[in-house]
């Protein structure tokens, strides 16, 4: 089925041996290798349908790139399925890839030397694009992303963000129903990513072109992806909408008390106010946290301030990007239970 | 195939565009490029000239030979430039990824996206120098004769790039930035030279080992009509042998290459 994936205990072992230091390290090298395996991804699941857009995010090291590597068919699977678009793509590389497209971060895949519009044509005849479908596409995508200024110089001669609405482009010429993104938009101003992520919403809309995208910019996320997978140590931690991990993780209110001073700061620790965690942040001014089920933030408002003088009380958001390095520091379950 | 050919012709023309772009730089790789060869050249000159013979063969023959030799030499100097890159720029930076998204052979990406233009001076030098010999010999060149050079060039390319490949191929297993490579090139030179100056080590060496006397020396013996010529009969058998054994390791060394992500 165009445009769909699925993967089953996927799994990858790197064998690397470990190299040891200074030159009577270097020596010992030569002759004995202590080989050990990491596993890089390390048994992960997951169906994508047709038109779907995924966020795939995890801390630097989690095995995004190498399960994203097996998905477009480079990296070989030590166990386990990948079957996308009908194919299994290692395998049957050569078919795969022509249903496919792919920008993979800061590499470009255009030709470094030669005008971007000939790169185009090479990859026109690469994919064998109709003449009729590159004139269509190049219109579209000139609309959106503005490549007519720069088609006539060489990709070296562009900066990063010109050069990523080339790439993407380039990836799109052929019209694939499969989009990998690795990183897309990684070092680029805000005006350029804006740019990327309408392109491709109106692509996913335009084409159901199913999108699968890596990033470290969690409002890639927000602006694009209603679901996302979070992977660390090789494991899925997270597969769920947005709004899913809210309701999971985002249950958290947190109310900031400002005391009048050292007299009542004494009263306020000795408070009891159960199922509320307490974190101090200086002498004077604590941090409540609370599962938004519990209780409201009003009643605590209201038992803090009849018990003890109060100067300021403000009630803080959470924002995603704090949720996701929770989870990055002590995985899912540990930051639900955290927060519980 | 008709495809890879038509794809073959976009990716010269493309490369073509660019190297002519630099006008400069392409000229100067070009007088470099006929400063070699005109050493090369000289060297014959200097150690053959006053010798009226060596083992059998004559000044004329040695030089017909240097000439000969450049004929597989340039074509495979033309198609090979990215094998010494490969270690570097493919593996360790990783652009081999690149190369496996596109659903074009990647062998065939690796060597036709970037040609040495230049090494056309060798070709047309060689050609010259054929011609130029035998008239001097009173050696008869027709069409059979020429069509005999230009298809034992053809395979002697082919053999060259066999040879160079499985060296390159030693990338996807070790990372291997100062290469094997050099070396085994600088004996290319050995192939120059009429082999019967050798010892019996270095003829065998040169013959069944790294075949570079089957690119030059046997298709040269076999145009001046020395007995030892006949060895060019093997000479499509030894290519199909190199090119079928580079095509496995090749295709090992990418499989490597997707288990390791190296």
């Amino acid at each position: 089925m165009q445009g769909c994936v699925e993967v089953s205990d996927l799994v990858k072992h790197f064998r690397s041996f470990e190299r040891k230091e200074g030159l009577w390290g270097a020596l010992q090298n030569l002759f004995v290798r202590e080989y050990k395996t990491v596993a890089a991804v390390d048994g992960i699941s997951f169906t994508i349908q047709r038109g779907e857009m995924v966020g795939y995010i995890g801390p630097n090291g989690a095995g995004k790139s190498t399960s994203i590597k097996m998905l477009a068919g480079i990296l070989s699977p030590t166990s386990g399925t990948v079957r996308a678009n009908g194919f299994e793509p290692f395998r049957e590389r050569a078919r795969y890839t022509r249903t496919i497209g792919a920008v993979f971060g800061q590499r470009t895949q255009l030709w470094w030397d030669i005008a971007v519009v000939e790169s185009f044509r090479l990859l026109k005849r690469i994919y064998r694009v109709s003449d009729a479908d590159y004139a269509a596409r190049m219109k579209e995508f000139d609309e959106v992303l503005e490549l007519g200024r720069y088609l006539h110089m060489p990709v070296r001669k562009l900066s990063l963000g010109e050069r990523m609405r080339c790439d993407m482009a380039a990836a799109l010429l052929h019209n694939p129903p499969l989009l990998f993104l690795d990183e897309p938009t990684i070092g680029l101003d805000i005006v350029a990513k804006e740019n990327i992520r309408a392109f491709l919403k109106r692509v996913n809309r335009q084409y159901g072109t199913t999108v699968l995208l890596t990033t470290h910019d969690l409002s890639d996320i927000e602006e694009l992806c209603p679901r996302l997978m979070i992977i660390d140590h090789g494991r899925l931690l997270f597969d769920g909408g947005l709004a899913e991990l809210k309701r999971q993780l985002w249950s958290e209110t947190t109310v900031r008390f400002d005391l009048k001073d050292r007299d009542q700061a004494l009263i306020f620790e000795s408070l009891e106010i159960p199922g509320v965690r307490r974190e101090k942040l200086s002498d004077l001014s604590y941090r409540l946290s609370f599962h938004r089920d519990s209780r409201t933030a009003a009643d605590l408002i209201r038992q803090v301030v009849t018990a003890v003088d109060v100067l300021d009380i403000s009630i803080e958001e959470q924002s995603i990007e704090d949720v996701v390095s929770r989870i990055y520091q002590g995985g899912l379950s540990e930051a639900v239970r955290c927060l519980r | 195939m008709l495809r890879y050919l038509s794809l073959f012709g976009q990716y010269f023309v493309q490369y073509a565009k660019v190297r002519l772009g630099y006008r400069g730089d392409f000229l100067l790789s070009v007088a470099t490029m006929a400063l070699a060869t005109a050493c090369g050249i000289a060297t014959v000159f200097l150690i053959f000239r006053g010798v009226p013979q060596i083992s059998g063969w004559s000044f004329t023959q040695i030089l017909f030979l240097y000439g000969f030799s450049l004929l597989p030499l340039s074509l495979y100097n033309m198609i090979s430039i990215n094998l010494y890159y490969f270690a570097e720029t493919y593996i360790v930076m990783g652009k081999f990824d690149q190369v496996l998204l596109r659903p074009v052979n990647p062998l065939f990406q690796i060597l036709f996206e970037k040609f040495r233009l230049e090494s056309v001076g060798d070709t047309v030098l060689g050609v010259f120098i054929v011609a130029t010999c035998a008239r001097a010999m009173d050696l008869a060149l027709g069409w059979r004769e020429w069509l005999i050079i230009a298809l034992a060039s053809i395979c002697g390319a082919a053999l060259y790039t066999a040879i160079f490949l499985m060296l390159t191929c030693v990338s996807f297993w070790m990372e291997d930035r100062v290469g094997v490579i050099p070396p085994v090139y600088n004996m290319l030179a050995f192939g120059r030279y009429p082999l019967d100056i050798y010892g019996q080590f270095i003829r065998f060496l040169l013959s069944w080992v790294i075949p570079f006397g089957f690119a030059s020396f046997y298709p040269s013996a076999f145009l001046l009509r020395k007995s030892i010529g006949t060895y060019i009969y093997a000479l499509p058998v030894v290519t199909a042998v190199f090119v079928a054994a580079a095509a496995v390791i090749w295709n090992r060394g990418v499989r490597n290459y997707s288990s390791t992500g190296s």
